[in-house]
Formats: structure tokens, C-alpha cells, sequence
């Protein structure tokens, strides 16, 4: 459900935000808005700058320059208006030692200045199945319980705009299906995500935009299925009879000994693959062709230091 | 998204309050428990018996000159430990983040870390007190009058807030548990024992007693011996501004300090 609508303030704007660690720079000017209702995906690899720049969202770091804006207000700022409109789920389990799941619930409910939270906090509870377990404390929660937890809590307050880093990290498959099936009802109701991931399948299912950055930088962003079919390419994996050291060719990807992997135009024959790599068709064992993904998208953007 | 009922005033800072404040009762065997064990053996060794044989002038018995500081000791340490290990456990487990990314504003945290803090140092005193009231009676066969509940109430409530503002700003600087409780054993430690708990600054030597005049927290026990036992060792003319002033340099230096501080967990 994301608004068209030109003239509302965008729910996150983020504009030339640069982050220094001493002389080292994490965000080297990153700059992208998103739409009320829209579910953006974030991609990078470990260290690409994502957790920099949702820690600089919540104010738990300050942006060396540049602006951040949630629904027109800036954390920094005009931090009330801001944060009431921001969920956050850390990527890291919080513990909360002493209280159950309902006082958990009940407590940041009250830092956000809810005044009546029941209602939401058993509407929570019980979406995420949670409801039956609300006497316990996080440490008698299993992994997977502990994680809606965190998300129960961002939605607490009823906020415009979550923050989802690495949600599904290191939850089973199951359960993965259930909480993004819990998430596309809240996105029905107009919920406004920011998703960070490592699971490109999961970013490619629900994300209408995606953004890749890699040290630092946004490399390329755009509507999903658009920089799908963009920058889709063939991916072919040639085995070889026997091993060779060294094989150039520009689209060459990974490969090493009789393994070679390729991302080529789709419009590439095989032949003519095959003959710019010096490979005739005795050396070959086997070829493998597979259709383009996101995951090609963000090799293609983050990976190209593999390249021989 | 259904409309909420929002109060970015109120709220807010009771529900840190509320949760503070349910922090310490749910360990209620270590906030209460044990101060009422260690203000025992306190009024037992130091009042009951070996008080026995210290003279003071004016013919205060030890012992009564000994409840106004262990009660003030008391008060002031479980401040210190409430906002301390509060801020501690919370970088550990990760939710102090969720301070820092909440409209929870630095004067509602700050508030309901000290008011949380003063009410676990409140209790304790107040315990501590009935501890000394019982070693009193047992001892003198009569319970010790309060000269000045109010003055005493006053300075409680300064010390309190004083040393829950250090508790915040040592939390916030320690970067681990040693380093917290290098804080607590060689500066507060000294500097309460050294404001003149067990003794009074006259039977110092002149050197020792003209830098204990110096120690902020002499003014604020001697405050709390003024309010019980109606004498105190310094001048109550200097001990009120003197104890006022500590209270609003040290939470001016915790608002700063949790203004910049690193919420980010270990």
C-alpha cells in the first residue's frame, strides 16, 4: 500500500549521510528516501555501512554530516516527534534480566508514551504467539520466541516506520515464513519497512525497492523485479575434465581448478563463451545455465574484487 | 495503523520509574536482605561493643553518634549501587539501547534513575535506622528521639540524589565490571568512611581534619547527625549549601554525561 501522494513527507529521508570511525569511513554519503508503505531492503555484505546507518536513525550513533529525516523530522533534532514514529529491531537479542515478556511490552510501550497499551501488546502477543508465553523472561524463551519478541516490541507503539536489521538471522525456515507473513499483514495496514538482510530470496519476495551498499557506498537501488531483469545475467558454470590455474575473461566470477563460474548477458551464446576462454567442447565435463536473480544483482555490485 | 493515545510527558518517565523501581524489588534479598545483616553487625561491633569504651564530648553515647552516619552510609551507597548497576547490567543486556532510541528525553531519564535511586536509598536508610533504633534500645533501654526529622528528611534526599547522579556517570564511563567497582572501593569508599561515619573530625589531627573540610560528603553525614541527634561537627550554616551545591554540580555532570554518553552495548 505505499502512497503516491508527491507532497507527504517521505517516512525515512536519508541525504548525503557520511560516518567516520577516526579516518575510517562507513558511509561515504549515502543518500535514498522511502515512500510511506514501501518495503525497502538494504543489502550489503558484513561491514558494508547497514548497521551504521540504522544506529544513526535511532541516535545511537551521530552522522559525522548529512541528514537523516523520519516523516519529515530529524531523530537528532526533533527527537519526540521522530522517534515515536520509529520500530526498531536490533540485530542482537536484548535480554531484559528481570522482567517478562509483558513487562518488557508494558514498559517500552510506556517509554513511547502509550497510555493504554493492553489491547496492542495482546494483539502482538498473539500474531506472533507470544501470548501464552508472556510470564516468562527472555532467557526461558526459545531463539526463535526471543526474535518475535524483539519485533513484537518495535510495533508496540503503533510506529509509521520499522527497522528491521537482520531479523532472520540465524532463525530456522519455518519460522522465517511466519514472521514475514506476520509483517506483510502489517505492511497491508500501511507500515512503512526498512529491511536489512542477507537472505536475497527474502528481499527479492517482499521488498518493492532495494538499495545495495557495499563499503560504504549505495551501489545501485531501484524497484526489485526492474534491477532483477536490469542486471540479470546468465549465470553458466563450466566443469572442466581437469583443473586449470588461471582463466581471464571479464564476466568470470569465481572459479578455480575445474570449476568456473560466469555472469554473462543473457544475449550470450554458450560458444561463444566457451571460445573466448580458450575451452573447447573436449575439455568439457559439464555446463550448468541458470536464470539471473538478486543475488546476481549483488554479487555484480559487491563481488567484483573476485573477479580474476 | 489505529490512532494511540500518546503522553510524551508523563509516561514516559514513570514507566522508567516503574521499571527502576521494579528492578531493585525483584532482588529485594540483596537491596534489603543484606543491609539489614551489614547495619547489624555495624551496630553490634563498632556500637554495642566496642562503643563501649569510646567517649564522646557531650556525653553522646557511640552508639547514637554512630546510627546518624551508618544510616547516611547506607542511604548513600544503595544509591550509588541502584543507578550503577542499573546502567551496568542494561549495556550489558543490551537495553540501554532501548533508552537511547526511545523520546525519553535526558531529564526523564535522569530523573527516574535518581528518584528510583533515592527510593532504594530511603529504604535501606530507613532500615538501617530501625536497625540502630533496636541496637538503641536494646542497649539504653529507650528508643533515640529525632531532633529534626525535617533537616534530616532534607539531606537524606540531597546525599541520595548526589551520589545516584555518580552512580549514572561512573556506569556511563566504565568501560567494565572492574573498572565500576575500582570507583565504588578506592574514591566513594574512602570518601564515606572519610566524611565521619565512625568518627568525628575533631579527633583528627589538624593536617587530616582541615582536608576532610574539603569532603562534600562530611557536610551531608554531619547534616543527617544534626537531623537526629540536633550537633554536628561542622558548621549547619556551611552544611546545607555545601551539600546543595554537590547535589546540582553532580546531576548537572550526569545530564551531561548521558547526553553524551555511548548507549551502545558491550
Amino acid at each position: 500500500m505505499i502512497q503516491n501522494d508527491p507532497t507527504a513527507p517521505s517516512a525515512l529521508s536519508i541525504d548525503n549521510v557520511i560516518k567516520s570511525y577516526g579516518t575510517t569511513e562507513a558511509l561515504k554519503g549515502v543518500t535514498f528516501d522511502i515512500r510511506p508503505g514501501e518495503v525497502f531492503g538494504l543489502l550489503g555484505p558484513n561491514g558494508a555501512g547497514k548497521t551504521s546507518l540504522i544506529s544513526i536513525i535511532v541516535t545511537l550513533e551521530q552522522a559525522t554530516s548529512g541528514r537523516v529525516k523520519v516523516f519529515g523530522s530529524d531523530p537528532a533534532l526533533q527527537p519526540r516527534q521522530a522517534k515515536t514514529n520509529v520500530g526498531w529491531v536490533p540485530q542482537e537479542i536484548i535480554n531484559h534480566g528481570y522482567f517478562n515478556v509483558e513487562e518488557i511490552m508494558e514498559f517500552h510501550a510506556g517509554y513511547y508514551g502509550v497510555r493504554d497499551p493492553k489491547p496492542r501488546i495482546k494483539f502482538l502477543l498473539d500474531g506472533l504467539g507470544l501470548w501464552e508465553h508472556r510470564a516468562k523472561k527472555v532467557k526461558q524463551l526459545s531463539g526463535g520466541m526471543k526474535r518475535r519478541l524483539m519485533i513484537a516490541k518495535a510495533l508496540v507503539h503503533s510506529p509509521g516506520l520499522l527497522l528491521l536489521d537482520e531479523p532472520t538471522a540465524g532463525v530456522d525456515v519455518e519460522l522465517r515464513t511466519r514472521l514475514w507473513d506476520f509483517v506483510s499483514l502489517l505492511r497491508s495496514e500501511g507500515l512503512t519497512i526498512l529491511l536489512t538482510t542477507h537472505y536475497l530470496e527474502e528481499a527479492e519476495r517482499l521488498c518493492d525497492r532495494v538499495a545495495i551498499i557495499h563499503k560504504g557506498t549505495l551501489r545501485e537501488m531501484g524497484p526489485t523485479r526492474q534491477l532483477v531483469e536490469k542486471f540479470s545475467r546468465k549465470k553458466i558454470i563450466i566443469k572442466l575434465q581437469s583443473p586449470v590455474s588461471t582463466m581471464q575473461h571479464a564476466d568470470l566470477v569465481s572459479g578455480a581448478g575445474t570449476d568456473w563460474t560466469f555472469l554473462v548477458g543473457m544475449d550470450k551464446p554458450l560458444g561463444a563463451l566457451l571460445r573466448e576462454v580458450n575451452v573447447s567442447s573436449d575439455q568439457l565435463s559439464d555446463v550448468q545455465v541458470a536464470e539471473g536473480t538478486l543475488e546476481d544483482v549483488f554479487l555484480k555490485f559487491t563481488s567484483n574484487e573476485v573477479k580474476a | 495503523m489505529k490512532a494511540i493515545s500518546r503522553d510524551l510527558t508523563w509516561t514516559p518517565f514513570l514507566s522508567l520509574l516503574r521499571r527502576e523501581v521494579a528492578r531493585f524489588m525483584k532482588v529485594i534479598a540483596q537491596t534489603v536482605v543484606t543491609p539489614i545483616v551489614n547495619s547489624t553487625l555495624y551496630m553490634m561491633i563498632f556500637g554495642v561493643s566496642l562503643g563501649q569504651q569510646i567517649h564522646l564530648e557531650g556525653d553522646i553515647p557511640y552508639l547514637a553518634f554512630l546510627i546518624p552516619g551508618l544510616v547516611m552510609m547506607a542511604c548513600l551507597n544503595n544509591a550509588f549501587q541502584n543507578s550503577s548497576s542499573s546502567i551496568i547490567s542494561s549495556k550489558f543486556s543490551g537495553d540501554l539501547e532501548d533508552l537511547r532510541a526511545s523520546p525519553l528525553s535526558l531529564n526523564q531519564i535522569i530523573w527516574a534513575l535518581n528518584i528510583a535511586a533515592l527510593m532504594r536509598g530511603l529504604m535501606v536508610g530507613a532500615i538501617t535506622f530501625l536497625v540502630g533504633q533496636a541496637a538503641y534500645l536494646f542497649t539504653f533501654h529507650e528508643l533515640l528521639p529525632v531532633a529534626h526529622p525535617f533537616i534530616l528528611f532534607v539531606y537524606l534526599i540531597l546525599g541520595a540524589l548526589a551520589f545516584a547522579s555518580i552512580g549514572i556517570c561512573v556506569a556511563f564511563w566504565a568501560k567494565n565490571f572492574d573498572q565500576m567497582s575500582a570507583v565504588g572501593g578506592f574514591v566513594l569508599l574512602p570518601l564515606i568512611y572519610l566524611g565521619g561515619v565512625f568518627f568525628s573530625v575533631d579527633h583528627l589531627p589538624p593536617f587530616w581534619k582541615t582536608v576532610s573540610m574539603y569532603n562534600p560528603l562530611l557536610y551531608m553525614i554531619n547534616g543527617v547527625r544534626f537531623g537526629i541527634l540536633g550537633t554536628s561537627d561542622v558548621p549547619t550554616a556551611w552544611a546545607l549549601p555545601v551539600s546543595i551545591a554537590a547535589t546540582i554540580v553532580t546531576m548537572a555532570f550526569a545530564r551531561r554525561v548521558i547526553g553524551r554518553g555511548n548507549f551502545q552495548r558491550w
